[in-house]
């Protein structure tokens, strides 16, 4: 086990509640400095709301939050994300009316690195753009864009805050099959050139199998269990909440 | 941006400010005084309603808050007219303030409840000048004007509309280009994702609303002193808030061009209509203008023609 040091990201008993619903209920987890996490459950396991309880977006109602040693639980999501907490959404969500360099100069103006200077913000954007392999469409708009390339853009909108934590929320849904193998590359080179960790939720076993060292599974807003790739694909539990109890006996 | 853009702004300033040298009607001099004074109401609505896209529909209050108190403070004070028109300065601070007051508890929110409470709130600042004494009541307040012919005076407050147009304007010009502009840029495409970007929502849309209440409370002042006597109904009426959105978004909200164009052009409607029409039919007409802008161009005039012109 490493050192408490070493832990990004932890959570302790967090739980959520929409009116009678329990999205997630005391759910524990830790996400280690330089590793890639998966989050993986059923739909309406409370995956996506697990990150918009991190993100800052939803409360929780009971347990606490850790960035590093900082307690974040109650801060605001701008607070998070300067702190170097970036995020994707599942459903793409570009700022529509800007172009795609100026999409992303907006997280390098008020992210991390804090450039003031509009100049320099876009040749860091540019720069970001390059990175995610959108630079030859910089100028367009995000709705000119083919869906393989706005998740690209959502990526780039999140690593122009220059996170220390990236939330990847299911970037490779919807993707054919090269198109996911570049998605998994970039992964992989984010953590690289931006020495950024990576929690992602991710249906895709490819790209989860590929890319995580640890999954983390969620069922009905309850923490299944979490452990590697080969571990929880072959939990009987897990299993036995993705298809039915009858597989899980084998 | 082409190059000769700035160098083309300032002839066009100096032109206008030397339109009085070459003796025009007192006319033609209070109408261009009142298309600097829409130009500025629209053009500082623009740095919360059209930056951030949240609409306010009672921006006359801050106009006739900054005329009120430049009235008050010229009665109480006794102030001679250069001060009265200095005296607008601290006005605008004042409509600022209550600009800060109102918009702190319903821009710390999201959504429409902003524009529901500045519409209300236009009316209440409304109903209480007409009923409190101290701020002249029904009968309105009468200030001291200068003690120069009609001409030289009018030209004087010309100027200083001028003025502060090319003030109001050179903010609005840097705040568009600024981190700020781009922060409220990004409020008005997505609020969520604007703040999980770190933008700080709240604090800059705060700081757009009350920046842009402070420029028609000094425009008010100077208005309240033009017209020596003001009332309550000559600034606070909601035709003028109405008219101010709908200039900046006729032009083009969010754009730094699109709501000088948008005043300017209806200012002269509203000079043709309020010489020819009844104030009722001339809001009618506004009325119409407005589901006519918003439904064909409701990103304005500018983009319209921009998409036309392929």
């Amino acid at each position: 086990m490493d050192s408490t040091e070493n832990v990004i990201l932890s959570g302790k008993k967090i739980t959520k509640r929409f009116g009678g619903l329990t999205a997630l209920s005391e759910v524990d987890f830790d996400v280690r400095r330089g590793e890639i996490v998966g989050l993986i459950g059923p739909n309406g396991s409370g995956k996506t709301t697990l990150f918009n309880v991190i993100s800052g977006i939803y409360d929780p109602e009971n347990g606490d939050l850790f960035f590093g040693n900082r307690k974040i639980t109650s801060m605001s999501p701008h607070k998070r994300a300067c702190l170097g907490i970036g995020r994707t959404f599942q459903i793409v969500r570009p700022l529509a009316g800007l172009n795609l360099i100026e999409n992303v100069a907006t997280g390098v103006l008020y992210g991390r690195e804090k450039k003031t200077g509009a100049r320099e913000a876009r040749e860091r954007a540019l720069e970001i753009l390059s990175f995610t392999g959108l630079s030859d469409r910089a100028s367009k708009l995000p709705g000119e864009l083919i869906l393989e390339d706005r998740k690209r853009l959502e990526i780039a909108r999140a690593l122009a805050l220059h996170p220390e934590l990236l939330l990847l929320d299911e970037v490779f849904a919807g993707l054919n099959k090269t198109e996911i193998g570049a998605a998994i590359d970039l992964t992989f080179r984010i953590r690289e050139e931006y020495g950024t960790t990576i929690f992602m939720i991710e249906h895709v076993m490819k790209a989860i199998m590929s890319t995580c060292s640890r999954i983390i599974v969620l069922n009905f807003g309850i923490k299944l269990t979490e452990g590697s790739p080969d571990e929880v694909a072959n939990h009987p539990e897990v299993i036995s909440a993705y298809l039915g109890g009858a597989y899980a006996k084998c | 941006m082409n190059k000769y853009y700035p160098a083309a702004l300032a002839i066009l300033i100096i032109l206008l400010a030397a339109f009085p040298a070459i003796g025009p009607e007192v006319y033609y001099l209070s109408f261009m005084f009142s298309v600097f004074m829409y130009v500025i109401l629209a053009s500082s609505w623009n740095f919360i309603g059209g930056y951030a896209g949240y609409l306010s529909f009672g921006h006359a209050a801050f106009f006739g808050i900054g005329a009120f108190a430049t009235a008050k403070m010229a009665t109480v004070f006794q102030l001679p007219p250069l001060l009265t028109m200095l005296a607008s300065i601290p006005a605008g601070g004042i409509a600022a303030l209550i600009a800060l007051i109102v918009g702190y508890p319903c821009l710390k929110i999201r959504g429409p409840y902003f524009s529901v409470v500045t519409l209300c709130f236009a009316f209440v600042v409304d109903l209480a000048v007409k009923n409190i004494e101290y701020l002249g009541g029904a009968e309105g307040l009468w200030m001291k004007f200068m003690d120069l012919p009609e001409k030289t005076a009018r030209t004087i407050m010309y100027e200083a509309m001028l003025l502060l147009m090319v003030i109001t304007l050179a903010a609005s010009w840097f705040l568009g280009r600024s981190r700020f502009g781009t922060g409220l840029t990004a409020i008005r495409s997505d609020e969520e994702v604007a703040e999980t970007m770190a933008v700080p929502t709240a604090m800059l849309k705060i700081k757009a609303f009350v920046l842009s209440a402070f420029f028609p409370g000094v425009a008010g002042g100077l208005f309240a002193y033009y017209l020596g006597y003001i009332h309550a109904d000559a600034v606070f009426s909601i035709n003028i808030s109405i008219l101010i959105v709908l200039m900046a978004m006729f032009g083009g909200g969010g754009t730094w061009l699109g709501p000088i164009i948008g005043a300017v052009i209806l200012t002269v409607v509203n000079e043709g209509l309020s010489t020819f029409a009844q104030a009722e039919i001339a809001r009618i007409i506004y009325g119409g203008l407005f589901i006519v802008v918003t439904i064909f161009m409701p990103n304005g005039i500018i983009d319209f023609f921009r998409k036309r012109g392929g």
